[in-house]
């Protein structure tokens, strides 16, 4: 595309009163001969907007630049078909958070508008990647529990076809033990629901039901997933568009339980699983003997949030507890029961079905840490009562019920990355340039993934395999493959119903983005997608090792091999890449160089340091954004360059900006770790990882590396901003100019 | 030594008027708000907590139920419907019963049908009594009470009343003394006993812990009936005849049972409408608000708080209708009100006094003194550790 670029200035919303707009213009008209260049006082009326597309239209302008507000606003306004379209943020960034008038704000301005036009200069207009082979708009969902057939029938009910493989020979899974369930509005205990969704999910001829079956293999990405699933011997293959992945949980082994619960010492002592098959085969009996039962106490948390076991709450167990307490009373009014807590959690209504339970005369006893004393076949319970500060002493029980939580499936089987380690034990790694901690993927038998970086989906927190709850719900760290139900996390019956049909929408958006060849969730749209320069690959695999989304496979030779589907955007990967052979059509290594590049550096004797800062363009651009938007002034000094993540920051940059004499590069990213903020996972945290080779080469040009600092922010720290720069600023000042000024 | 859990004490203690205990989740909002409750002596909720689990033997120990006035903002604030007032409510109903050895105020708490039945007994005894012992030859044609029932002669049936009814309420009291103070009864040396021992006056005369609570209208009510029926108390047992006509000390200016009426402004015509305002105010207030359920604490009424207010009410008004007929000289018509007004008011004093509702009256300064007692003991203990 032969590019005609048109520069537009708006002069409205106080840009006009802080920077001399006619000055600002000579930037592109003079220094960079563009053909084009207007102002206009409100470019975002229409008719500014008219200028632009007469222009388009009459002039062949296809490359527009906006110098205007933030690219974060007024996105639909400045939206042109077939046009590279880069904003210049002179609103936000300049004109609200810069003293108006002043040399230096002029002097930002300037370099922004010089920095755009270098970067449309190396700019290309995405083209969607259209895999090989048709998209494929069913929908593979595995496992037929509760979660999975609510899976099912929903997306069946969006006109999607539907194949549903469930591991046992009975549709139904832990639910079809349960007779009765408290589920909203828990007002009553109701019959099941599990019977009329197998029924459904049985009946529906859009829903193609493999039992006693288990997926064998996957391959390809969204759209063109290929999955080979087993049943009895044979083996069927399947091509989906998306996965939902609903393999659910297993109650906690009781054998692991500390001893003083007492599982094992009698059979009197059993678990809330077990307790739910005694009651659907009749009455509720003695184990030892059969007689009905009198005395009764439930405990809670059996081995929950108990970080010998498992460290969480698993949500459902304090309503299941009174839900069989209750089923105790209906039995024998006059029975006693006791349910022992930590913290009744009864979250939202089902508070109601507490409160019924305290009215049908059940006594709750909260204690940390109860014991189960079985002596002579007696079973006691002794439990020091928190709300009474005296040791409670409940006798003579016919039945102990130990609430043991919910471990998700994905936790069982060998982890991969330990598997590796150990077969690699004999031959000694030399290069271990990089330590990249690896993702926990457990053998679990669910999916068994044709991926390099392994067979299953990787686990978070506690082995379930979410991403960050809030902001990326049901998404897993593969594209296309979505969590509902206890494998995503612990929950009840209401939750899973839920998390179904949302799993089920978020598999939908992903076909239909990936059909247009457009990114998912939190890129969606994006029609750019890395391609590799391959005859420069050096097969180091830094790519294939960090791609936070396991999108890029390895052949045998080590050579990567991307599958564009299951690809987010973020550019890790070129972040990643030292050979610098990974770009996307408009994000790229040399663009961004390019961008640094056109930052002018003042002479030394004029004292005007420059600070580059690369910042994520999800949290810490915004926040920077919000700086302005607060009218809170920040360092003159600084340029910022919006990167897709932090972790899409190649190390040439520093050099980039170090060599060019800009006096420091700070690195603006989310939080990482356990709490992580960032949209792709572990973008930041590879950032920093890689920050910590950069001392060696700021040593190798002789610079000191208090250059260079890594922050982590969060959008809701915008007003620390200003603070954080000036206090680099001042560390810079210290520090004394880049010695590479003027070379 | 760990307790062990009843959760049949529940269904007992709804004779008592239990209802909505088993419904406290054991927030602590109840004794966050209480302004009686102290960090040394928190309540109610840990009553609660007894009630929910039957501790028994661990209620009877307990002070609070007489250390709690009712003034219901606990229960305006329980998030749950729990109305742990009236808990305690009914833990004093049950506390008196568990004092009384008898057991007499056992089967009146807990069983209606006993209560009217006693009460009714104990009135027809009393119309018989009237009935059958009179003067010879009573006045027809003027209302002279004296001329039926000599005041001497009543007053000798007070006195054995006031002296059987004085046994009861003092062992009862001893009882829950001993309960309350438990094993330092005789730790605690006699002098604290004797200096703390102005609290018992001074709680028995001004319910001053009630005037803590944030509705100062119920002390004011409470005042209102104490002091009336103190009064009222005094005038019939002690100036009935004067003094204490049977061993000649009495003074018969000051008679409260005469046949000439004493001129308006007499001192003793003077407390006599007082006492007949206050109790007629106190009175109704309390049960217009029970019948309205006009504030927590007149929000669940147990048959025994309406056999008291009723009796309390009858007794006033057949007092006024005395005070009236004899003023209008209406012979037969004063004495027939007459037997009435005792045929009500014997039953309430001999029943209520030592074994229900009026046992309060020594229970509460009782435990008050305990508490004051107990509280310097300990101090001093401490601060000699």
């Amino acid at each position: 595309m032969e590019k005609k670029i048109a520069v537009y200035v708006c002069a409205g919303c106080g840009i006009g009163d802080a920077i001399d707009i006619e000055q600002l213009s000579k930037i592109a008209t003079e220094e960079n001969k563009v053909p084009i260049c207007k102002t206009h006082q409100n470019l975002c009326s229409q008719e500014g907007l008219k200028q632009i597309q007469d222009d388009i239209a009459n002039e062949a302008a296809n490359t527009i630049v906006i110098a205007a507000c933030s690219h974060r606003v007024m996105y639909d306004v400045f939206k042109f078909e077939n046009c590279i379209v880069e904003r210049v943020n002179l609103r936000e960034q300049v004109a609200w958070s810069q003293k108006p008038g002043e040399e230096d704000t002029q002097m930002m301005a300037e370099d922004y508008l010089r920095m755009s036009l270098a970067k449309v200069g190396t700019m290309e207009l995405p083209e969607p990647f259209q895999p090989e082979g048709e998209i494929s708009r069913d929908i593979l969902v595995v496992g037929g529990g509760l979660a999975g057939l609510a899976s099912a029938v929903e997306a069946s009910k969006a006109g999607r076809s539907v194949i549903l493989v469930e591991k046992e020979n009975e549709l139904g899974g832990f639910q079809k033990n349960v007779k009765k369930i408290a589920s909203l509005p828990y007002k009553d205990i109701r019959d099941n629901i599990i019977g009329d969704l197998i029924e459904a999910v049985s009946s529906d001829n859009r829903i193609k039901v493999y039992t006693g079956a288990s997926v064998e293999k996957t391959e390809g990405g969204p759209g063109v997933f290929d999955v080979l699933i087993k049943q009895n011997g044979s083996s069927a293959q399947h091509k989906v568009g998306a996965i939902v992945l609903a393999t659910g949980w297993e109650p906690y082994d009781p054998e692991k339980l500390d001893k003083k619960l007492g599982f094992g010492a009698s059979p009197n002592v059993i678990t809330n699983a077990m307790f739910e098959e005694k009651y659907q085969e009749g009455s509720i009996t003695r184990p030892s003997d059969g007689k009905n039962v009198a005395n009764v106490a439930f405990l809670q948390c059996a081995g929950s949030r108990d970080p010998n076991h498992l460290p969480y709450c698993s949500t459902v167990c304090c309503i299941t507890a009174l839900k069989q307490a209750l089923h105790v009373k209906e039995q024998n009014a006059d029975a006693s029961v006791f349910v022992v807590y930590k913290e009744m959690r009864t979250p939202g209504q089902s508070e109601d079905l507490y409160r019924k339970a305290q009215e049908a005369g059940i006594t709750f006893i909260r204690c940390q840490s109860p014991e189960v004393i079985v002596s002579d076949g007696q079973v006691s319970v002794e439990a020091e009562d928190e709300l009474l500060g005296e040791k409670v002493l409940l006798e003579d029980l016919d039945m102990v019920v130990l609430a043991t939580g919910m471990v998700p499936v994905s936790a069982f089987g060998p982890d991969v990355a330990q598997e590796e380690k150990e077969q690699g034990e004999g031959e000694k790694k030399e290069e271990e340039e990089l330590e990249v901690p690896l993702d926990l993927i457990r053998r679990s038998n669910m999916l068994n993934l044709d991926y390099r970086q392994g067979p299953e989906v990787p686990a978070l927190r506690y082995d379930f395999p979410d991403s960050h709850f809030i902001c990326f719900p049901y998404e897993t760290r593969r594209t296309g493959i979505y969590a509902a139900g206890g494998i995503r996390r612990p929950m009840g019956i209401d939750s899973t119903m839920k998390d179904a049909a949302g799993a089920v929408m978020k598999a939908i958006q992903c076909i239909e983005l990936t059909a247009r060849g457009a990114a998912v969730h939190p890129r969606a749209g994006d029609m750019s997608f890395p391609e590799f320069a391959m005859q420069r690959c050096t097969q180091c695999k830094r790519c294939t090792v960090e791609c936070p989304f396991g999108a890029i496979n390895e052949d045998e030779k080590a050579n990567p091999l991307p599958n564009p589907t299951r690809c987010r955007r973020c550019g890790v990967c070129m972040g990643a890449c030292p050979e610098r052979i990974i770009s996307f059509k408009d994000y790229s290594v040399a663009m961004i160089g390019n961008m640094i590049k056109a930052i002018e550096v003042p002479e030394e004797d004029e004292e005007k340091p420059r600070i580059l800062v690369l910042a994520c363009e999800n949290d810490a651009f915004p926040a920077l954004d919000m700086v302005g938007l607060n009218r809170m002034t920040y360092n003159p000094w600084v340029r910022v360059i919006p990167l897709r993540c932090l972790g899409s920051m190649n190390l040439v940059w520093i050099a980039d900006a170090l060599s060019k004499g800009i006096d420091g590069v700070l690195l603006l990213g989310c939080q990482h770790g356990d709490d992580y903020q960032c949209h792709f996972i572990k973008g930041s945290e590879l950032a920093s990882i890689r920050l910590s080779k950069v001392s060696e080469t700021l040593d190798r040009l002789a610079l000191e590396s208090d250059r260079v600092r890594f922050e982590t922010i969060s959008i809701i720290d915008y007003d620390k901003l200003p603070g954080l720069l000036d206090e680099f600023a001042e560390k810079l000042d210290e520090v004394g100019p880049n010695p590479f000024k003027g070379w | 030594m760990s307790v062990r859990v009843d959760p049949n004490l529940m269904k007992e203690l709804e004779a008592f008027g239990l209802k909505d205990a088993n419904k406290c989740f054991h927030c602590g909002n109840c004794t966050a708000v209480c302004p009686l409750s102290t960090p040394e002596n928190p309540f109610p909720r840990k009553l609660v907590k007894y009630v929910q689990m039957g501790l028994t033997d661990r209620l009877v120990e307990r002070s609070e139920p007489w250390l709690c006035y009712y003034c219901g903002d606990c229960s305006d604030n329980c998030p749950r419907g729990a109305d742990p007032g009236e808990t305690m409510m009914v833990l004093r109903r049950y506390l008196t019963s568990k004092y009384d050895w008898t057991g007499f105020a056992r089967k009146f708490y807990t069983s209606e049908k006993f209560e009217i039945i006693a009460v009714t007994i104990v009135g027809i005894l009393v119309g018989l009594a009237m009935w059958i012992f009179h003067a010879g030859n009573p006045n027809m044609e003027h209302a002279q009470l004296n001329t039926v029932w000599p005041a001497p002669a009543i007053e000798i049936g007070d006195l054995i009343m006031a002296g059987v009814l004085s046994f009861f309420l003092l062992s009862n009291t001893y009882r829950c003394f001993k309960f309350v103070m438990g094993d330092l009864r005789t730790k605690i040396p006699i002098k604290i006993y004797v200096r703390k021992a102005w609290e018992l006056v001074a709680h028995f005369l001004t319910q001053k812990k009630l005037g803590e609570c944030t509705d100062k209208v119920q002390w004011l009510v409470h005042l209102f009936i104490m002091t009336g029926y103190s009064t009222v108390f005094m005038l019939v047992v002690i100036f009935l005849a004067g003094g204490i006509h049977v061993i000649g000390l009495s003074w018969d200016k000051i008679m409260f049972q005469r046949d000439v009426i004493y001129p308006f402004f007499h001192p003793v015509r003077l407390l006599g409408y007082y006492a007949t305002a206050a109790l007629l105010y106190g009175t109704t207030y309390a049960l217009i608000g029970r019948i309205k359920k006009r504030k927590a604490p007149y929000k669940n009424s147990h048959g025994t708080d309406w056999m008291f207010l009723i009796l309390l009410e009858l007794t006033t008004f057949t007092g006024i209708l005395v005070h009236f007929s004899r003023l209008l000289d209406l012979a037969l018509t004063t004495y027939v009100i007459y037997v009435i007004h005792l045929m009500v008011a014997v039953p309430m004093l001999v029943l209520e006094v030592p074994f229900a509702k009026w046992a309060h009256l020594a229970f509460r300064p009782v435990v008050a003194y305990a508490s004051a007692v107990k509280e310097e003991y300990l101090q001093g203990e401490t601060s000699q550790a």
